[in-house]
């Protein structure tokens, strides 16, 4: 048998190879021809030759199914592998080539790696605070119950306890309803006392939240009775900090508020209610059968029955208003469907509130960031790909096929974008830390915050598709027929070719407009800011310190014991070298809590067309206040060293003079403050009126206010506040006036704490942090937009003159001077800037309404701002354009035109 | 005469096909054509498979095959010893040398 012939030429197979079907099919079908041959050689008809070969072949079907998987198996392992070995090559090839253009390289991941660390950042908050649902099981099941006294102009409002109770008794809608109350306490019996946040709740709050305390337990119905021993379940951090973790916790007792409270419970880490940070969690300990309908200091969380729908909830609700009388039988001030409403929100919305619109607008702030930066990305990529021109026509030339081409461009696209992504993880991961660490207050939920992984992907997934995309823009240009001219022209032409200079026009158009929007509303925010800073709080804030001091009822029954305290307290501190004023006070400006107080005001008519009497804020101060603060009296007296002793008075602020007494002078009119029943409080008398100050925020009117004297307290009400600020006037810095103030303290009484010892510089601007936040955070981002846009126009600009050096060098010859050609070039670039500015100035005025809910003192479509926005941007193009516009100028016109 | 027990046969068939190539490229058909021959009709390769086998091999990197023209002028799949093919067939010659060294002495005395 002769030996078969060398396979004598080799058949090109195409790129695409035919299927493994066919492949294995022409293999068995020679393999039949073969042996037919053979056995008709041996003297068989070509029929029977053919039948025997196919019976000799066995069951054919199932030897070719046999065969072409194992075919299809060998194909897809070979190809494979054979793909990856050309991956990799190209990778090194991109790896490389990136590493020779450094500039291009360095700029390109820069770009990209801030779009997506701004993205992934902003967006992991976003999502945590916004999007993810609250940490309990079915969160959308838990409602959030306030009340509302739509007259007094109070929203989210507390209720009272027999409300709750009303509520809890009579609701079917909820299959738990809680109470609580955020408040603090003097954790003592260490070495330093501490304050800490606390909440007082009804037994019921874990299971209606759904939580179940890590160790221990949480109470029972009779630890929440009035009277009972007191007991409290602590939180992790506490355990850790405070306890050392300590594995008897359980049992243990600890001193709070001069108390010996037994700990029952430790809760898990990272739990918490509303964002109060509470450390400590207390029975409320009501009295069910109490009659206190007008003490409102509970919030309400209930978690839906099964069958309940937040609708149903609210039906049953504005049932219960229409008859709330009847249930709570027959009692007066009780809630109905018009002044005094009852209200419920999803506990989660409640959370969120206000920070909702803010975070939006971040995130669509870094989003426009995203976009320019992907928009100079693309302009990179095709500018790149445009000065290798004569590198893919002599590759193509040299026989490397499209499509190895395309895969190519794409590699490199793609690994830049990966590159960038690296880089902006980051970023993100720094920038969130920063974030955090600055502002820990301004952010609700800030324990839930982490770097989202999700993010990540689809910001990292959204630079990949920019990568590749522009990366194979390119190649819609690079057509075969124009290989030949490509390599002879090499990469001047005497003017570019029209459709792919409009392409990168437009992206700075875009980027430039994308800038001016993010700039005009860092702009607004910024002076919104601002003017903030600037509000008059109304009291002298310069070399003001103050701190908190807690008299615990334990410690400090008498209310005559505290004005003792007080008293020697504040005579000790005035001794202080370098201290002037000093004085204390309930209630701490700018930003307090609302007290709406009822109040009898004599002679006043009541009515619904009169101002309901009651009064936002009550502030109990010491006699030295007014001077201390530098608050101005506008009519009467402050009060003095005499009125301790002497008949009841007070001081009411503008607000409530105009509020309640019009134009007429309130001097020497009466006043009845709501500390009792009306029979056991004497009348007031007014004896001057003082100069606003802010109580609700900076950013918010002030509300009317009544101030009492504090050591009039014991002897007409019968009262005392534990709860107090002290306020000194120094010329010490904090820093050495801190020590002096705590040895007298502690002198005085070693288990008070201190409670944040600030100047109230430092207080002012915290009440301000969010806003501030805000400001500073789209600040960073306009100036990152404003930094990519003039890039990109630079680069653009850069790029057009390179393109037009032969017809510059011409103009040049020409007798064109100098000057004539940078203004020509300028007017190309600013032309352009121009039409971008224009349409960012469009969109912002379009888009800043939205954000009117955060500005103060400045309109969205303020004059101002948008002009001196538009004059910057103008000025940032024009510096972008001046380098490229000067390298124009200095062309030799004989080199230019000599240029290939 | 008897053909060989089919199981005994599949373990050495790759071997047999690596020997078959190591004396030139060859298309299927001569593969099972040779091993039958050389054999004397004793052992025939089905070519149910012969081919799946040839594929494993393929895939293992142990031969290569391209489309050639056949002494029929029809188009034909050759197939060729590549070095690790090359490696395999002595490691595969050896160990069956140790295999009949070994069975010998036992089954092949009385």
């Amino acid at each position: 048998m002769s030996t078969e012939r060398r396979p004598v030429q080799q058949l090109h197979g195409p790129i695409w190879r035919a299927s493994v079907t066919d492949e294995v099919r022409a293999e068995l079908d020679f393999h039949v021809e073969m042996l037919m041959h053979e056995l008709i050689a041996a003297g068989m008809t070509p029929a029977a030759a053919e039948a025997e070969a196919r019976r000799r072949f066995g069951d054919f079907s199932q030897a070719n199914a046999a065969a072409r998987r194992a075919a299809s198996h060998r194909d897809r392992t070979m190809r494979f592998t054979e793909h990856l070995a050309a991956l990799r090559q190209d990778v090194v090839y991109a790896g490389r080539q990136l590493l020779r253009a450094p500039g291009f390289a360095v700029v390109a991941i820069l770009t990209l790696a801030l779009g997506i660390g701004a993205n992934s950042a902003i967006f992991s908050v976003v999502n945590a605070v916004a999007l993810k649902p609250l940490a309990y099981p079915q969160p959308q099941r838990l409602m959030f119950v306030t009340s509302q006294f739509p007259t007094l102009g109070f929203d989210e409002f507390w209720v009272s306890p027999p409300e709750y109770f009303d509520y809890r008794r009579n609701t079917k809608a909820f299959a738990g309803l809680a109470a609580y109350t955020a408040s603090a306490v003097n954790l003592g019996g260490g070495t330093t006392p501490e304050r800490v946040n606390t909440i007082y709740m009804t037994a019921n709050m874990f299971d209606v939240l759904g939580v179940r305390p890590m160790v221990g337990r949480a109470f029972t119905a009779e630890e929440d009775l009035p009277n009972a021993a007191p007991v409290v379940v602590l939180a992790y951090e506490l355990w850790q900090r405070t306890f050392g973790g300590d594995p008897g916790i359980v049992g243990r007792s600890v001193e709070i508020q001069g108390r010996q409270t037994r700990v029952v419970g430790v809760m898990p880490r990272g739990f918490d209610l509303h964002d109060t940070h509470a450390e400590t969690w207390q029975p409320l300990g009501l009295d069910p059968a109490a009659q206190n309908r007008g003490s409102h200091f509970l919030y309400l969380v209930g978690r839906l029955a099964p069958t309940a729908t937040p609708a149903s909830a609210n039906a049953e609700l504005a049932g219960f208003l229409g008859r709330w009388r009847e249930l709570a039988g027959g009692a007066q001030h009780v809630p109905n469907d018009s002044t005094h409403r009852i209200q419920m929100e999803s506990l989660r919305d409640e959370v969120i509130g206000n920070v909702r619109t803010a975070l939006w607008i971040l995130q669509g702030a870094v989003g426009l960031v995203l976009l320019i930066a992907c928009a100079n990305m693309a302009n990179l990529l095709l500018a790149r790909a445009e000065s290798r021109q004569k590198e893919f026509a002599i590759r193509s030339a040299l026989g490397a096929g499209r499509g190895h081409i395309v895969r190519q461009f794409l590699v490199e696209g793609v690994v830049l974008a990966l590159l960038g992504a690296v880089v902006g993880l980051a970023l993100a991961y720094w920038g969130l830390r920063a974030l955090l660490a600055a502002n820990p207050d301004s952010i609700p939920r800030a324990a839930e915050i982490g770097l989202d992984p999700a993010v990540l992907v689809f910001t990292t997934l959204v630079a990949v598709l920019t990568g590749a995309l522009f990366g194979l823009a390119p190649l819609l240009h690079v057509r075969e027929r124009a290989v030949a001219s490509a390599i002879r022209e090499g990469s001047t032409r005497l003017t570019s070719s029209l459709g792919r200079n409009r392409v990168r026009q437009s992206l700075v158009v875009g980027e430039v407009a994308l800038a001016v929007m993010l700039v005009v509303g860092a702009g607004l925010l910024l002076r919104s800011f601002w003017n903030l800073t600037n509000v008059d709080a109304g009291f002298d804030r310069e070399n003001l310190v103050t701190y908190g001091v807690v008299l615990p009822q334990a410690t400090y029954p008498e209310p005559t014991r505290r004005t003792q305290f007080l008293g020697d307290l504040l005579r000790r501190l005035g001794q202080i070298p370098g201290v002037g004023d000093v004085a204390a006070m309930t209630g701490l400006p700018p930003s307090r809590q609302v007290n709406a107080n009822d109040t009898d005001f004599e002679g006043l008519p009541v009515g619904p067309d009169q101002p309901a009497q009651n009064v936002d804020y009550y502030q109990t101060t010491t006699a030295s206040y007014f001077q201390t603060m530098h608050i101005p009296i506008r009519q009467g007296r402050g009060f003095e060293p005499r009125d301790v002793g002497g008949p009841p008075v007070v001081v009411v602020n503008e607000a409530l003079a105009k509020r309640f007494y019009r134009d007429e002078s309130p001097i020497g009119r009466r006043i009845k403050p709501g500390y009792g029943p009306p029979d056991s409080i004497p009348w007031f008398t007014i004896i001057g009126v003082a100069a606003d100050v802010k109580q609700g925020g900076l950013d918010q009117p002030p509300g009317t206010e009544l101030y009492l004297l504090y050591d009039q307290l014991p002897q007409y009400v019968q009262f005392a506040p534990g709860q107090l600020n002290v306020v000194l006037r120094a010329t010490q810095p904090l820093s050495s006036l801190a020590p002096q103030i705590r040895r007298i303290m502690t002198a005085m009484d070693p288990s008070l704490p201190i409670v944040e010892m600030r100047t109230m510089d430092e207080v002012v601007v915290e009440s301000i942090a969010r806003q501030r936040f805000l400001s500073q955070l789209l600040g960073i981002f306009a100036a990152v937009a404003l930094l990519l846009a003039a890039v990109g126009t630079y680069g653009i600009l850069a790029y057009m003159v390179s393109e037009r050096r032969r017809e510059i060098g011409i103009r040049m010859a020409l007798g064109a001077g100098r000057q004539k050609v940078l203004g020509l070039v300028l007017r190309q670039g600013l032309g352009v800037a121009a039409v971008g500015i224009a349409l960012g100035l469009v969109g912002a005025l379009a888009l800043s309404r939205l954000a009117a809910s955060l500005l103060f003192g400045v309109s969205p479509v303020d004059p101002l701002t948008f002009s001196v926005v538009a004059v910057t941007i103008a000025v940032v193009a024009l510096i972008a354009c001046i380098v490229p516009a000067r390298r124009a100028t200095r062309v030799d016109p004989l080199v230019a035109m000599r240029l290939e | 005469m008897p053909a060989a027990p089919k199981d005994r046969l599949h373990g050495t068939l790759d071997a047999l096909v690596l020997k078959t190539l190591s004396w030139g490229p060859r298309h299927g058909y001569a593969i099972t054509r040779w091993i039958r021959e050389t054999s004397g009709e004793r052992i025939v390769v089905e070519e149910g498979s012969l081919y799946p086998a040839l594929y494993r091999l393929e895939r293992q990197g142990l031969i290569a095959a391209e489309w050639g023209v056949s002494e029929l002028g029809r188009k034909a799949r050759f197939y060729r010893l590549t070095p690790a093919g090359r490696r395999q067939l002595t490691a595969e010659v050896e160990g069956f040398r140790d295999f009949v060294a070994a069975v010998s002495p036992i089954l092949l005395t009385s």
